[in-house]
């Protein structure tokens, strides 16, 4: 059987013992830490890996059913973690991969002593006391989006339409050397997230942690950011300057100097 | 210089009017998204003016969708990459549409190579986006014809495959009663020339009976085992000729319901105390037309192998219906579809498996211990309601019983079913009562001579159908022709036909061990035609020979 490593395209570099390993969340793979991680390979031994389904893990893995919530990817967490004997070290998730550490950590405390939320978010839909930053109907929107082929970013993950069914290597070509994404996966993906709601488990979670939050960020607005920072009794919140869902792209400096502050 | 700045100034303005209406839009925007400027042709488009635009972020143009692939691929992919080409988003118009956009990015690069800000080039879509729905719709359509295409193979499939079942179950049933139509000719054959045997015998022992002395019990006791012998052998080649389909039958409307109710009495002594019995006879059941005589060998058959089946006791049923036989089961079944009476009978008995049903019909199959069973009983049950145009139907299951259903054709007429007709003496003739006896087995004619001799009767003999005639020419005082069928040269049909036109007043009896469409159509007689059936004992000739004489 292919180890957990292989099948999550596990990188590692940098000298341990401590390990800190990095996930990256919706839209995107291990790349997304390309700015980030090589920072603390002289501390710590780095991690950083694709979730099933996305970049280079094997997508033969991929079972919808497990994949249908944030379970089945926190799973995958802990079962890599466990492969790679990692005990109390640093979980850094960035977006829905904060709340898949999350998850992680509460199956399996042994694995990381603290945790830093990139952009986390809990439940992305308004209820009646609680401000996700989405209607349902946006959701349902971007759902009903996803689910009809002919919206941009199907097209622009590879080019369906356009594309040619004989030659599946162009459809690669076309699309990026970074973030390879298949569609369809990604669509399952979007359902997963954009429709968790974790707020429970946020409660009674005391291993420290820390958020970082971005200035307009529409993915994950600072109510939200806020929100989380309340209902995690030991947690810390650094507003970052950075705009937009990406700090560890846009800001990757000022995100490297609030981890390395934290850890 | 004046003119070097009028002409710098028409420049400027010239590229002013490029950038503002060319025929795409150009943004140009932050690192992080926030536009810094924007031209005519995109504010146009969007119908915002331009000072609306500047200083907001790029996702703040797009619906959610666009939102939210702004956040999560656009701008990390920009970012690692450079630039991002052929990305089809919506913006979203001053007046609430959206116009459907190909946007390409790429970041602009001081000098030195560090990004300063990036350039977007915006192309309405609407047309290729028309396109690509109608491609999608078209692939749509395709995949439900495919689809719908899938689904009628499918069912084409299944039908064939039912049909292909079905045949394979029509031949299944044809070779079975190829079979049994090939046993049957075997057995037919073998029954007739040991009947021919039989007749020897038993008419042989008949005319010793008569002739020895009365007081000679030891002869007689012999005599009476060997008859006794030679009748239940003769007993059972009629059934081996039942299951031939060769027995000559003598149809009759038959009310089923009187029949089954005649015989339960002697059932129940047959059947024992274990067993209960009981009778459903349906109201207003039709008649039907079969050989009374071989419809009450069929069901006492099956009363007791039912009686068999339930060792340790149980319930037996006859029971009487109308039935309506349907073009489909007629089909499946071979035989005639229309309306039939049924007499079923069932037992709460030990049941049999398919394999053992498969087989119940074949001649000398049993499931009895040796000594006990004929392997017959089925097999004359079979071969009756054949040869009457009927059909049967074992159905079964292994610990709870077995029900067999026999159907004979329903009869239209209003014929009532005649007497019993049986009588215990042997009544003689008389020697001006000649007849002609013609039968080609030697044996057979000179005992049939013989016995008719003892009874009285005046006798003359011929070994075939060409001597029988000249007999007749010869002897007019001939008053009745007993004929074998079946004869080389000229059958007794054929006789009896030429002899009818030289003396129409003749009198004519058939004798016969089995039949053939000379005399028998379809094994039922012709109505006017008198049978005897061989090996005939001396009282059943005595019978007969006087009841036609009479006449």
């Amino acid at each position: 059987m292919m180890s957990r490593a292989a099948m999550h395209n596990v990188q590692i570099s940098g000298a341990g013992p401590p390990t800190i390993v990095f996930a990256h969340g919706f839209g995107c793979d291990q790349n997304m830490w390309r700015f980030v991680a090589p920072a603390f390979e002289d501390r710590f031994r780095v991690v950083t890996f694709d979730h099933i389904g996305a970049g280079g893990s094997d997508l033969t893995a991929y079972d919808p059913k497990r994949y249908s919530t944030l379970d089945g990817y926190a799973d995958d967490v802990v079962a890599l973690c466990r492969e790679l004997s990692m005990t109390g070290g640093i979980f850094v998730g960035h977006s829905v991969s904060a709340m898949i550490g999350i998850l992680a950590a509460r199956k399996a405390p042994e694995l990381f002593g603290k945790l830093v939320l990139v952009g986390p978010s809990p439940c992305y839909i308004n209820t009646d006391d609680y401000v996700g930053g989405f209607t349902e109907a946006q959701i349902s929107e971007l759902l009903e989006f996803l689910d009809s082929n002919h919206m941009g970013w199907s097209t622009a993950m590879a080019p369906i339409i356009m594309g040619n069914p004989d030659r599946p290597e162009l459809a690669k070509e076309l699309t990026n050397s970074f973030c390879r994404t298949d569609p369809d996966i990604a669509k399952r993906f979007a359902r997963a997230t954009f429709l968790s709601d974790n707020r429970a488990d946020l409660d009674g979670f005391s291993v420290p942690s820390l958020i970082l939050q971005c200035s307009d960020d529409v993915i994950a607005p600072q109510v939200v950011g806020q929100y989380v920072h309340h209902r995690l009794e030991n947690s810390r919140i650094v507003n970052l300057s950075a705009t937009g869902h990406c700090p560890n792209l846009s800001a990757p400096a000022e995100t490297i100097a609030a981890i390395n502050s934290f850890v | 210089m004046a003119s070097g700045e009028d002409a710098r100034a028409l420049e400027w303005a010239e590229l002013k009017d490029l950038f503002e209406t060319a025929p795409c839009g150009y943004i140009s925007a932050s690192r992080d998204g926030v536009i810094q400027r924007v031209n005519q042709t995109f504010c146009e488009w969007l119908g915002i003016q331009g000072h609306h635009l500047v200083g907001k972020r790029l996702p703040d143009l797009l619906p959610i969708a666009g939102k939210i692939y702004y956040e999560t691929h656009f701008a990390p992919l920009l970012r690692m990459q450079g630039e991002f080409r052929e990305v089809a988003l919506d913006f979203l118009k001053a007046d609430g549409s959206r116009l459907p956009a190909l946007v390409n990015a790429q970041e602009r690069r001081d000098a030195e190579g560090v990004p300063q800000f990036v350039r977007l080039t915006i192309f309405d879509a609407t047309d290729r986006r028309r396109y690509e729905q109608e491609l999608l719709s078209a692939r749509a359509s395709a995949e439900q014809a495919n689809e719908a295409l899938r689904r009628l193979n499918a069912e084409q499939e299944r039908i064939i495959a039912d049909e292909v079942a079905q045949r394979m179950a029509v031949e299944e049933t044809l070779r079975q009663s190829q079979k049994m139509e090939a046993v049957g000719q075997l057995t037919g054959g073998i029954a007739h020339d040991f009947n021919n045997m039989l007749a020897v015998i038993i008419a042989g022992l008949n005319l010793i009976q008569r002739r020895i002395s009365p007081g000679n019990d030891d002869i007689g006791k012999l005599i009476e085992a060997s008859m006794d012998g030679a009748t239940k052998a003769a007993a059972l080649t009629q059934r081996l000729l039942a299951f031939s389909r060769q027995q000559p039958l003598d149809p009759e409307p038959v009310n089923s319901n009187g029949m089954v109710a005649e015989m339960s009495e002697l059932l129940r002594s047959t059947l024992g105390e274990t067993i209960h019995m009981e009778t459903v006879l349906a109201s207003g059941l039709w008649k039907t037309v079969a050989d009374r005589n071989q419809l009450e060998n069929a069901i006492v058959n099956l009363s007791v192998n039912a009686r068999d089946a339930m060792a340790g006791g149980g319930r037996l049923t006859i029971e009487t219906g109308n039935a309506g036989i349907d073009d489909a089961y007629a089909v499946e079944h071979g035989i005639a579809p229309g309306q039939y009476v049924m007499i079923a009978v069932t037992d709460t008995g030990t049941g049999m498996t398919p394999e053992v049903i498969a087989k119940a019909f074949d001649p000398f199959y049993t499931t009895k211990g040796v000594g006990k069973g004929t392997g017959l009983g089925l097999s004359q049950v079979f071969g009756f309601v054949k040869q009457s145009s009927g059909h049967v139907k074992i159905y079964s299951e292994i610990g709870h019983g077995t029900t067999v259903r026999i159907y004979l054709p329903r009869y239209y007429g209003t014929g009532e079913a005649s007497a019993r007709k049986l009588s215990g003496d042997t009544p003689a003739g008389a020697a001006h009562e000649v007849i002609l006896v013609v039968e080609d087995d030697y044996n057979v004619r000179e005992l049939t001579g013989q016995m008719l001799r003892d009874l009285g009767y005046g006798v003359l003999s011929a070994d075939g159908g060409q001597s029988g005639l000249r007999m007749l020419h010869e002897h007019p005082e001939v008053k009745l022709l007993l004929t074998d069928v079946v004869m080389p040269d000229m059958n007794g049909r054929q006789l009896v036909e030429e002899a009818l036109q030289l003396r129409t007043d003749l009198k004519v009896i058939y004798t016969t061990g089995y039949t053939r469409n000379a005399i028998v159509h379809n094994g039922v007689l012709d109505p006017d035609v008198q049978l005897l059936q061989k090996p005939a004992t001396l009282k059943a000739l005595s019978q007969k020979v006087r009841q036609v004489l009479d006449k």
